[in-house]
């Protein structure tokens, strides 16, 4: 009985000790640095208390790096979900298994490619000058259309480039999720008249409920991530209209100000956030 | 493959016989000297000479990692101020204050080798690797600003080449034709010190800006506005891509024949006449900026880390590998390459080949514009912070996300008060 009390402790032990090592001791340092005022030319900060987290608040890049972040996650999330489930049950329901397994694979193709390198090959797409999707319509109207510099627009357009690498791979996800699904409700809903639409409505989604939060929340935690997509699309432009608050984060922290300790202050404003906001949705969703 | 670190020792011969020369180090270094760089013709072009410079420091090899402008400034910011991996770094006009008065780099002359001959450097490019009196990096690229124009399209329009400014305005609204697939100019909208603040700097210097009234930011001025006001005019016209476009946008529209007229530092000429990437390169001439425009003097080059070279014979190591880097015969490689923008030294560029490459035309363009170079930007370890910040509010206006001009400088103002404030 003792040892069965033991062995949890022995095999946990080592990986425990490397994530305390790998991600307690940097997020110690960020959370200390936060309540100092260093700079990159200036290591030897001063303790400032609370200072950092109250010039935040009026600081007018972070409230609006504060809702691009907002409306980036709502944008790729909810898109990237919608067109996992579409083209999901379209594969599910009009092709045949050799076209599925083909098209599954061609659609892992953008998740599997380095996102700076998507990143550069649809900025160079969206060029109104020289770019591909940008020609018919110069073409048409002979205008250009410059969708990356336009603040309407610009997060839309890199929002759809994430959409593109995640939605493709949820949706064989999703057909994966739907082939495993027993056939008799499908039957049964058949049956009762149920239209096609009615079946995966009532039926088959609910069904999924369970793994389609959890593609959900990976997702989620993959859109606080793009930093990489964002700042070879945009750099956070026009203007401040697509900053997030990790690129204003590392331009304060390491391309403009060098001003690590502000940097820190947002970090760690950001993990509090994300953590009891995680918690939350996760909780709520499992109700 | 684990990278060997820089190992290098002073021979004790030398300490004994007092040989100080550079090759006399040289020939004690080893392991990889690590260079962090942006990309650069004149760099790549030394790696095909790479086992000259193994067998000139004694085996020691190198290794160069590139990145672009932005990513290169905030990186090498990042490494001096923490791990110092790079043992020579690529800096710039606009950092050589804040690399020098942090300690990051080291005073180049203390280790560049005399027999490389620092003094054969333009001018220009001396001024702006000099700050507080010393000089911190030796140049790669540098110059000032020329105005290169489509002699075809003004001929055309029956347009001479503008020497003012209200010319030069006249003529971008008048050349510029997006349905035939022509614009008036293309300017940079990025933001960035180096970026969008770069080619809006002339202006405010050009209408008697200056940053700083005394110890007072002074950006409020009615020439800051003027030269905003008259910038967003002539964005109008500029090329679509430029709005949040730099350097390469703006580039790549004139050269790819889209573009009428723009000024831009004087590297664009060298890729504008090179017909394997210009569809203009016979149809183009250069001139100085319109006045009242100055021209922004800039310098891009080698310096020394201070970090990874902890004693003094890694610096002489990481010295040796720069001196051969910006040696006159790597230059002369880089004049028979075509590489116009990688020539610095004034015995290269007033040589006989560089006349027989580039014509006398250009030669002469060069030596107008050097008359109106200026130093425009704030020479302050804060100038990044306070540049990058002004870029930010000048893509704002640019794109028009915001529309206040004044309010923008006002900003920019009190940004500056609180920049001075906390440096000290």
């Amino acid at each position: 009985m003792k040892t069965k009390h033991i062995l949890p402790a022995v095999f946990l032990t080592p990986a425990m000790v490397i994530l305390a090592v790998l991600a307690l001791v940097p997020t110690v340092y960020a959370v200390v640095i936060s309540f100092q005022d260093r700079e990159l030319s200036r290591p030897d900060g001063q303790f400032v208390g609370l200072a950092n987290y109250l010039s935040l608040f009026s600081d007018r890049r972070f409230i609006n790096a504060i809702q691009v972040s907002l409306s980036w996650e709502v944008l790729t999330v909810v898109l990237t979900l919608v067109m996992a489930i579409g083209l999901g049950i379209l594969l599910f329901e009009c092709t045949t298994p050799k076209v599925r397994n083909l098209l599954s694979l061609l659609f892992l193709v953008p998740v599997i490619l380095p996102r700076v390198s998507a990143a550069f090959v649809w900025k160079f797409a969206f060029h109104p000058l020289y770019g591909i999707i940008t020609y018919p319509y110069k073409a048409l109207t002979g205008q250009p259309l410059d969708l990356l510099s336009n603040p309407l627009t610009a997060l839309g357009t890199v929002a759809l480039v994430d959409v593109w690498q995640w939605g493709l791979f949820f949706s064989v996800i999703v057909l994966k999720l739907l082939e495993t699904l027993p056939p008799q409700p499908f039957e049964a809903a058949r049956l009762d008249h149920a239209k096609t639409w009615e079946i995966y409505a009532y039926v088959a989604i609910p069904m999924l409920k369970a793994p389609l939060i959890s593609l959900a929340f990976v997702k989620m935690i993959e859109s606080l991530r793009a930093f990489d997509l964002i700042y070879v699309m945009t750099r956070g432009g026009p203007g401040i209209s697509t900053e997030t608050l990790d690129m204003y984060a590392f331009s304060q922290g390491f391309i403009e100000s060098g001003r690590i300790s502000y940097a820190s202050s947002m970090a760690v404003l950001m993990m509090v956030a994300t953590s009891i906001a995680f918690t939350f949705i996760w909780k709520r969703a499992r109700i | 493959m684990i990278t060997k670190s820089l190992v290098s020792s002073i021979a004790i011969a030398c300490a004994v016989f007092g040989v100080t020369s550079s090759a006399a180090y040289a020939a004690q270094c080893s392991g990889t000297i690590r260079v962090l760089a942006q990309p650069r013709d004149g760099l790549t072009l030394l790696e095909r000479y790479k086992d000259e410079f193994v067998k000139l420091s004694g085996g020691a090899d190198f290794q160069i990692d590139y990145l672009n402008e932005n990513d290169r400034r905030a990186k090498t910011k990042a490494d001096a101020s923490t791990i110092g991996k790079y043992n020579v770094y690529y800096i710039d006009e606009a950092n050589v204050a804040l690399f020098a008065s942090s300690g990051w780099v080291a005073p180049l002359l203390d280790y560049y080798p005399k027999e490389n001959d620092y003094s054969d450097f333009d001018p220009g490019r001396q001024k702006v690797a000099t700050y507080d009196g010393k000089v911190w990096f030796a140049p790669l690229t540098g110059g000032g600003d020329l105005m290169v124009y489509r002699k075809d399209l003004l001929e055309a329009a029956g347009i001479h080449p503008p020497k003012t400014l209200d010319e030069y305005v006249a003529a971008v609204e008048k050349l510029n034709q997006p349905d035939k697939g022509i614009y008036g100019t293309a300017l940079r909208g990025q933001r960035g010190s180096g970026a969008n603040v770069w080619r809006w700097m002339p202006f405010f210097k050009g209408f008697g800006g200056n940053w700083f009234d005394g110890k007072t930011p002074a950006f409020d001025s009615d020439a800051a506005v003027k030269a905003t006001e008259t910038y967003l005019k002539i964005f109008k016209y500029s090329a679509p891509g430029s709005q949040t476009g730099g350097w390469d946008e703006a580039v790549g529209a004139f050269t790819s024949g889209q573009v009428a007229m723009l000024i831009e530092s004087t590297p664009l000429v060298g890729m504008a006449l090179d017909k394997k990437s210009s569809q203009v390169a016979d149809k183009i001439g250069y001139l100085p900026p319109p006045t009242p425009l100055t021209g922004g003097g800039y310098g891009h080059g080698l310096a020394i880390g201070m970090k990874a070279n902890a004693d003094d014979a890694a610096k002489q190591c990481a010295g040796l590998f720069v001196g051969w880097a910006t040696s006159k015969e790597n230059e002369q490689r880089r004049l028979e390459e075509g590489q116009f923008s990688e020539l610095n030294r004034t015995s290269v560029m007033t040589s006989p080949k560089f006349a027989e490459l580039y014509g006398p035309d250009l030669g002469q363009a060069l030596a107008e514009t050097g008359k109106v170079t200026a130093v425009n930007f704030w020479q302050s370890p804060q100038w990044p912070d306070l540049g990058d910040r002004w870029g930010i509010i000048l893509e704002e206006l640019i794109t028009g996300t915001r529309t206040d001009v004044q309010g923008g400088l006002d900003e920019l103002n009190d940004f500056a008060k609180d920049l001075v404030a906390r440096s000290q």
